[in-house]
């Protein structure tokens, strides 16, 4: 009887395992949340930044970049909108392996998603702003 | 359903959604229980006149960059609340065209000032989230809360406390003056409260939809229950609820809070009067 029961707990164990690829976790999945809640949340994120470094991150959003002439550098951001579609938040990625611009990036308005890890960028000026560093990123 | 209740404790594990639920009842508690008065005084639309003068300061507050805004929009918007419910008979200019003339005014120079002296890179994006509220609850900040907390309470104590002196004014004035109550004293807190209420409503549904907490709920309570109390009750629950359906609505559909905050108030409305036709048929 014993060893039934014990047959009975593993089949169930095994049944209700989740596949491994399921068990991926990410520490803010915006991808999961509402439009409303995805704008509350990354507000958060760039208010409060601090609280957010070494978090891993998922989103999607929209693709878009802009290159700043002074620091001679391209930013890429993950651009969500709100439920009035009147404002915007967004956060800028760094993808982890080099990609060529703009053969090997989406389009402008692309729907995309990005995976990776919260991290705050300081400025020259004392300011700053956060980026996901070591990031995947799929289009759709 | 339940992968709606899952997802709805999901979003309440986050901060910012709690913050939202509390300052959604606290202001639509105390915006229904002076709705009651205002409806009943005929001065459903200061509401929206009043909105529309914080939306005024804060375009001031924005331009001489004041980092707590409040500190230069409550005391306008109390002024103005002042101007407009304690002139009252002796105006020159007299209530609902007062109302429409500040409403109007205060809305065009605010958008003027946001656009002349522009600070923000999407002036279109700031004027939509502060008139329609569209997300702008989910924003706030902890000391934001604790003002929000402060505030209700002592506009639920003054309620409370002065009672009777409150309803007495609001049914016969002349009345009330000829018993002895200060009916100049209480209209001012009246109106003191009412631009407290207004300026706290605005984070939850925007400038152009205060009106909606203000009168729906009053007007609702007031198709079924018949005396002042019930009515105050019922438009306090009502609206209590109408709240929390609409915020907890626009965080799972991702709908603009303000409006589906309003769109509950709508459809309480249509519950309640049809209440009120069946209960006349059965009489």
């Amino acid at each position: 009887m014993p060893q039934i029961i014990f047959a009975v707990l593993i089949l169930c164990a095994a049944l209700f395992a989740k596949d491994p690829s399921d068990t991926k976790k990410y520490d803010i999945d915006l991808s999961r949340m509402s439009g409303t809640m995805v704008y509350g949340q990354v507000n958060q994120m760039v208010m409060y930044p601090q609280k957010y470094i070494g978090k891993h991150i998922r989103m999607k959003g929209i693709f878009s970049s802009y290159y700043d002439e002074e620091l001679e550098r391209r930013f890429y951001g993950c651009v969500i909108q709100d439920a009035l579609a009147c404002c915007s938040q967004g956060l800028a990625f760094e993808v982890a392996i080099p990609r060529r611009y703009p053969k090997e990036y989406p389009a402008e308005g692309d729907l995309i998603t990005v995976e990776g890890d919260f991290d705050y960028e300081k400025d020259e000026g004392g300011g700053g702003f956060p980026i996901i560093r070591k990031a995947t990123l799929s289009n759709q | 359903m339940p992968e709606l209740l899952e997802k709805l404790s999901f979003y309440l594990d986050f901060p910012f959604v709690r913050y939202a639920i509390i300052v959604g009842v606290l202001v639509s508690l105390c915006s229904s229980l002076l709705g009651v008065t205002l409806v009943l005084k005929r001065y459903s639309y200061i509401g929206d006149g009043l909105s529309h003068v914080a939306f005024g300061a804060l375009s001031i507050a924005a331009v001489l960059k004041i980092t707590n805004n409040m500190l230069l929009i409550l005391p306008v918007t109390i002024a103005v609340a002042v101007l407009l419910l304690c002139t009252g008979k002796n105006a020159r200019i007299k209530g609902d065209a007062a109302i429409a003339m500040v409403s109007v005014g205060a809305l065009a120079i605010g958008y003027l000032l946001m656009n002349v002296f522009s600070t923000s890179a999407n002036i279109s994006g700031d004027v939509c989230t502060t008139l329609f509220g569209s997300t702008s609850i989910l924003t706030l900040r902890i000391e934001e809360v604790y003002l929000c907390v402060a505030l209700s309470i002592a506009v639920l104590a003054v309620f409370i406390l002065f009672y009777h002196k409150i309803f007495a004014i609001t049914f016969d004035e002349n009345f009330a003056q000829a018993t002895g109550v200060n009916t100049t004293i209480f209209n001012l807190l009246i109106a003191v409260i009412v631009a407290v209420i207004i300026v706290l409503a605005m984070n939850l549904v925007g400038a152009l939809l205060v009106s909606a907490l203000v009168v729906f709920p009053s007007l609702s309570a007031m198709r079924v229950f018949k005396s002042f109390f019930a009515v105050t009750v019922a438009s306090a629950v009502i609206s209590v609820v109408c709240s929390l359906i609409g915020i907890v609505v626009a965080i799972l559909a991702g709908t603009p809070v303000g409006s589906t905050i309003v769109a509950a108030d709508i459809v309480a409305f249509g519950l309640f009067y049809s209440i009120s036709l069946i209960q006349s048929k059965g009489v």
